[in-house]
């Protein structure tokens, strides 16, 4: 499974205030919130965890079939390299992020090998239907295949695990 | 404070959020924050924040879990208010 988060920085520049009072401890852990307070760039680092959240979230949320508002339950590390880890209910994903710019995008895996086969697809390959998570045609096999679309901003990105 | 009353107060603070009009102009209980609105997710922390501010009352983790409609946060919000 797989599922993706972009940020446009500067839309969230207009859209948030993640320094407004009490913002950040209704998202993030005790641990995250001291990571981000020991950031050398505090705004990327709260970017990075929350669309590490919203990333993972996306497969737990087809995972289980919840639908909630719980990014606090969403446990995230993240290495130097933007290599993470979010933990939720006993579930582990993997994520990796890429910065480049105004754009924070990061992908969340349920298995880590799965990391190193993500791909950039158009999002005009996804599909998605009625009562039907997203998913794209796998122009190789011809079998339906995971996908995910995250929008915001200037960006929209879709994502698939290639099966070759 | 009534149910009417609380949509009306709850559907100023979701204003700024919205990038739906025509949605937000047919709110109802049945209005999905993100679904409908298209409000950003994390735009959902300032509705909470502006609802414990408005309303002068405390969201903890439990309640916030549910504030996805227009009716979990009304039933969050009178709760509170009882």
């Amino acid at each position: 499974m797989i599922g993706n988060d972009v940020i446009d920085i500067a839309a969230a520049r207009r859209e948030s205030n993640w320094q407004r009072r009490g913002f950040l401890k209704k998202i993030f852990t005790i641990d995250e919130q001291l990571v981000i307070a020991s950031s050398a760039d505090p705004e990327r680092m709260v970017w990075t965890l929350w669309s590490m959240k919203e990333a993972a979230y996306k497969i737990y949320n087809r995972h289980t079939g919840i639908r909630a508002f719980i990014p606090h339950w969403f446990k995230c590390t993240v290495n130097a390299a933007d290599k993470g880890v979010a933990t939720c209910d006993g579930l582990r994903f993997y994520t990796k992020t890429l910065i480049e710019g105004n754009m924070i995008h990061t992908v969340a895996v349920n298995m880590p090998d799965n990391l190193n086969n993500v791909q950039l697809i158009s999002p005009t390959a996804i599909i998605k239907e009625a009562n039907l998570l997203p998913y794209t045609i796998c122009q190789i096999s011809g079998q339906a295949i995971a996908a995910s679309r995250s929008h915001h901003g200037e960006f929209d990105l879709s994502v698939c695990i290639a099966s070759h | 404070m009534d149910r009417e009353q609380i949509i009306g107060k709850l559907k100023a603070i979701v204003k700024p959020y919205s990038t739906n009009e025509d949605a937000y102009n047919h709110l109802t209980e049945d209005t999905d924050f993100i679904k409908d609105l298209n409000i950003n997710s994390a735009n959902l922390v300032d509705i909470v924040l502006d609802v414990e501010e408005a309303f002068d009352v405390v969201i903890d983790n439990a309640d916030m879990e549910k504030m996805l409609t227009v009716r979990a946060s009304i039933d969050v919000i009178e709760s509170k208010l009882v």
